[in-house]
């Protein structure tokens, strides 16, 4: 078994630089798509991180007029929470709105100017929680109808509804677009390892004749697709590494305000999904090869 | 199928039959293969091969080569030479007949028996069929590398047959920097490195001198004597007359005879 390793890992690593330009164009078309598949799984996951981000703040905001009286406000309140899409109803005062956007300013480092105006031009508001961030129900419309007491209402839904229209659209688009470009690579896989077999023909005869098994034939080119995978899959995630840092530091300027919280095992989930997809594609188009050209 | 077809068969089985078993063959009472499979290195009975495109290239051919036998397969071309090959080394199907080779039954050969079916007939081909970027060593010790030897075992086995093809001197040496005669017996020495039980030989002197030819026949005939079945097939008809063995001779896929003795001119 270790001698079959050996010999089949062996003639895939000859025949690999035998055709040394078809392998490297294999691995450049093999790493390229392979950078797409990487860069759309950051892309979901970033998506999916700002989405989760969009959702646990709180889902509507009623900013409540200055002056109204305090009864009214906890009617409201009390309405509010009796409805059963709600899960929480929070009461900020306009003195705690203020100190948490003097927090916010400062998190920021930006200047806080606020106290120079001697008033508090920061509203009160209600905070609502909802139980499933889809349903609002007639939260919306309760806090509306509520006139004199709120002024304005802001909803997440339509930031959820565009960060799920962006997400959808992006993975349909980026699936379809890594379907095409895969389907390339394994075309391309498919030739390197034909002309492989070609120029393997004599010696493939001569296996056959000297009573080598199918595995001792077909293996080698099975592993020498792999190879093709393994090599894109390794310049793929050294490119990544190389280019994490700078990226990273560009997306943090732009997007700075949000504390997007990307998932602590991306890294991981890179590895294994871009080594998974070489390994596997060129193993594929290399399977497909041997099944269409050395079967006999 | 009838048995007064296979009767012929069956006498030259049990004519050439040796020791104990001889006397428990009676000529009626067991099937062919029953008796010759175990000491008939190869065996047809009533073979037929008719290729897809329709042409007959075998027609009813029987033929038993008892181990250790030396045989010659005359014929011209397109006689169906070429076609029996092919047969024993199950690179193609008989339409019709069974062939056996080292007592297996080739139509009932699941493809992965095949590769231990070739390890058991060694074959020699007029191309000499060496891989020209593998020194004589690396060309010999191909055929157990590729059929799972373990690596200890592969070096001696390959000086081993190089010593008997006398090639030991020239074991680092690239095909083309040898002879005709050093290449067919390097593709021997490859032929002989499994220890099979036949040595198939198609036209091994067809590319080759007459006295290079002489040299490779001579080997041929010591590989014989070491025990192994040689089936050649062959045009050179100095060799067949030279020899007095065993010659088969078939004409448009049928064997018109089957005899000791010299190479009738006509073929």
């Amino acid at each position: 078994m270790i001698g079959f390793l050996l010999f089949s890992i062996r003639r895939a690593w000859q025949g690999f630089w035998r055709n040394a330009v078809m392998s490297l164009a294999a691995t450049v078309t093999m790493t390229l798509m392979l950078m797409m598949l990487a860069g759309l799984v950051i892309g979901l996951s970033g998506m999916d991180a700002g989405l989760r981000f969009v959702e646990q703040k709180v889902e509507v905001q009623a900013f409540v007029a200055d002056g109204t009286p305090q009864a009214r406000v906890d009617a409201l309140v009390a309405q509010v929470r009796a409805l059963p899409e709600v899960a929480d109803v929070q009461y900020i005062d306009k003195t705690q709105a203020l100190a948490q956007w003097q927090a916010q300013l400062r998190q920021q480092g930006k200047p806080d100017y606020s106290s120079d105006t001697g008033t508090n031009p920061i509203p009160a508001s209600i905070l609502v929680k909802l139980k499933d961030p889809h349903v609002y129900g007639s939260v919306i419309q309760t806090l509306q109808s509520a006139q004199g007491v709120v002024t304005d209402v802001l909803e997440t839904r339509h930031v959820v509804d565009a960060l799920l229209t962006v997400t959808g659209f992006l993975r349909t688009a980026g699936v379809v677009v890594l379907v095409l470009v895969g389907v390339t690579v394994l075309f391309i896989v498919v030739n390197t390892i034909r002309l492989a077999v070609v120029a393997r023909a004599e010696e493939i005869e001569i296996m056959r004749l000297v009573g080598a098994s199918d595995a001792f034939i077909r293996w080698p080119f099975i592993f020498e697709g792999m190879l093709v995978g393994l090599f894109g899959a390794a310049i793929t995630l050294g490119i990544l590494a190389l280019a994490a840092q700078p990226i990273g530091q560009a997306v943090a300027t732009v997007v700075g305000q949000v504390p997007i919280q990307f998932d602590q095992n991306l890294g991981e989930q890179l590895v294994a999904v871009v080594g998974v997809a070489g390994l596997g594609l060129g193993a594929a188009g290399a399977f497909i090869s041997v099944r269409t050209y050395l079967i006999r | 199928m009838t048995t007064t077809l296979l009767r012929p068969v069956r006498q030259l089985a049990a004519a050439t039959l040796i020791g104990p078993r001889r006397q428990a063959v009676a000529p009626h009472a067991e099937p062919v293969t029953d008796a010759a499979a175990p000491r008939a290195s190869i065996a047809l009975e009533d073979v037929s091969k008719v290729y897809p495109n329709g042409r007959r290239a075998l027609a009813d051919v029987d033929l038993v080569v008892p181990d250790g036998d030396f045989v010659f397969i005359v014929g011209r071309s397109g006689a169906g030479k070429s076609t029996l090959i092919r047969l024993l080394i199950r690179d193609e199907l008989a339409t019709s007949g069974r062939v056996l080779v080292a007592g297996r039954d080739l139509r009932r050969l699941s493809r992965r028996e095949i590769p231990r079916l070739r390890r058991q007939v060694g074959i020699v081909f007029q191309d000499f069929k060496l891989l020209p970027h593998k020194t004589v060593r690396d060309n010999v010790a191909f055929a157990l590398e590729v059929t799972g030897t373990p690596g200890r075992q592969i070096r001696p086995a390959v000086e081993r047959v190089l010593a008997l093809v006398g090639l030991t001197g020239a074991a680092d040496q690239y095909p083309n920097q040898l002879s005709g005669g050093e290449q067919q017996r390097t593709a021997i020495a490859r032929a002989l490195v499994h220890e099979p039980r036949v040595v198939i030989a198609d036209e091994p002197t067809g590319n080759l001198d007459p006295l290079i030819s002489w040299e490779i026949i001579q080997l041929l005939l010591r590989i014989n004597e070491l025990g192994t079945t040689v089936l050649m097939a062959t045009h050179n008809a100095d060799v067949v007359t030279a020899l007095r063995r065993r010659v088969v001779a078939l004409e448009d896929g049928r064997v018109v005879r089957d005899e000791i003795g010299g190479y009738h001119r006509e073929y």
